[in-house]
């Protein structure tokens, strides 16, 4: 990460706390936990009391920034939360904090909760992985700990990262955090990450952005798109186009 | 039977936001760590890098006393001690392009000359611990390059060793360094609580917007308590025994 990637074919999106540039094959779109259990009606994070509303609004637009990032050329990877079925990777703290009325690995409305291979452990029909994109399978909050995230990035030589996904205060700034302190700058699109509370939303930009960009860079999507859309135009502008019709 | 005070001690339940905190109830003094973070005074000195970022010390230096308290209930309770410090080797071989380049867009660069030495270099007088909660001498010491204690370093390591299974957290800031570190430890399944009044940012809003961010969904990455809620939580082996 010490050879400059930029060459001509990098993009800059006007971004807070100022211009982020990368280079489209250098960069990866990061959607993270865009879950049923988490974003669906009826699903888990609704059974908590959650308003599932504030996490899918950011389902439009992330739609259309991963079709631009794949016209582009761009990596494309998700992740999900998650535990085996026997639940040998969930720390006890994680299973028993709280006393919760629902507990990981018990019967949701949508399969046994956060368990992989579990209808609700699943991503969302909007954003279903393609053939060939990368899915992680994380045990925690980060993106990180205990997955084969950085070596999949150091092998496909990303130095930096396009993030999307939910919640904003937690599996999106502990991931954030985590490729911070790895090297790699972070682009978090401000309409692309949710939260179950406005006031994290707003919190978790702005820390993101703080002390000069102590985290990464913050934009909305068309910030992103419309810098693309400098590099690609027909396939970005059709793309767009054709995610609206 | 012994019953040396120091190595009966345990702790819980605490008064915590949002459960009493050990989920498990209570934890023998000698499976919690202290982890007092970046108690540096290039964080919460004048001269440091934060002074010269021109942000308010006073509210990074908030959580000293408290801290200096809560250090010594630990040694005398048998905790195990931890202290961390960023900072970056003189060659600065370890300091990632983009991390150098925010440092100097914000008019500290790391690496080069202030009022405390070569800003958050290892060696460097801003880069020491400062006095209020200096180490002692056998504590541990760990060296982080980065925000987060476990990435790049030997904490992970060193707490299976001492089969530590629960963390108490003070430091700055809380919203970088320290809710970075705790997450990190959330996720590898330490039980943690942060102390309101053993932490401070450089703007206030970001310390109470961190600290909430940890009571939400039953406690996402822990508890939130107060040094105090710790000490009136600890029962010596004499309270104990019969």
């Amino acid at each position: 990460m010490t050879s400059d990637p930029l060459t001509a074919d990098s993009i800059t999106v006007s971004a807070d706390p100022g211009p982020f540039r990368c280079s489209p094959a250098h960069t990866a779109l990061l959607i993270i936990d865009m879950q049923r259990d988490f974003v669906e009606p009826g699903g888990f994070g609704e059974t908590l009391g959650n308003d599932v509303g504030l996490l899918r609004s950011v389902i439009p637009p992330l739609q259309r920034v991963r079709a631009a990032s794949r016209a582009a050329g761009m990596a494309v990877i998700h992740t999900r939360e998650g535990h085996r079925p026997d639940l040998t990777d969930c720390p006890p703290s994680k299973l028993s904090r709280g006393d919760p009325s629902l507990r990981i690995g018990d019967a949701g409305p949508k399969g046994r909760i956060l368990i992989r291979g579990e209808y609700g452990h699943d991503i969302i029909d909007e954003l279903a992985p393609r053939t060939g994109e990368v899915v992680i399978d994380k045990p925690g909050k980060g993106a990180f700990y205990a997955t084969e995230l950085h070596d999949l990035l150091q092998v496909a030589g990303i130095t930096s990262l396009v993030v999307t996904g939910v919640t904003t205060e937690v599996c999106v700034h502990t991931t954030v955090r985590e490729a911070n302190d790895r090297g790699y700058e972070c682009l978090v699109l401000s309409d692309c990450v949710g939260s179950y509370f406005p006031e994290f939303q707003q919190a978790g930009l702005a820390m993101i952005a703080a002390q000069g960009g102590i985290f990464g860079w913050v934009a909305p999507s068309a910030a992103y798109l419309g810098a693309l859309n400098v590099l690609y135009p027909a396939v970005v502008g059709a793309t767009t186009g054709d995610e609206r019709s | 039977m012994s019953r040396t005070l120091t190595r009966s001690a345990t702790i819980g339940p605490v008064v915590a936001d949002p459960y009493p905190w050990p989920y498990d109830g209570t934890v023998p003094a000698d499976r919690v760590a202290l982890i007092c973070i970046d108690w540096q005074v290039d964080f919460c000195g004048p001269g440091g890098y934060v002074d010269r970022m021109g942000y308010d010390i006073e509210l990074t230096r908030a959580g000293l006393p408290g801290t200096a308290r809560m250090l010594g209930h630990a040694r005398a309770t048998g905790m195990l001690v931890i202290h961390t410090r960023e900072g970056h080797s003189p060659d600065l071989s370890d300091l990632p392009a983009n991390k150098r380049w925010r440092s100097a867009q914000i008019g500290a660069e790391i690496g080069a000359r202030g009022p405390q030495g070569r800003i958050l270099v290892r060696g460097e007088p801003g880069w020491q611990i400062v006095s209020e909660v200096a180490p002692l001498s056998g504590e541990v010491l760990i060296d982080k390059p980065g925000k987060g204690a476990f990435y790049a370093t030997q904490l992970d390591l060193v707490l299976r060793t001492k089969q530590i299974t629960h963390i108490v957290l003070t430091g700055i800031t809380t919203d970088v360094c320290v809710h970075t570190t705790m997450r990190e430890a959330n996720d590898r399944g330490y039980e943690c609580v942060i102390l309101s009044d053993c932490t401070g940012a450089t703007e206030l809003g970001n310390h109470t917007a961190a600290l909430r961010m940890v009571t939400m969904q039953g406690g996402v990455f822990g508890c939130v308590a107060t040094s105090e809620a710790v000490l009136a939580a600890t029962t010596t082996g004499e309270g104990h025994d019969i």
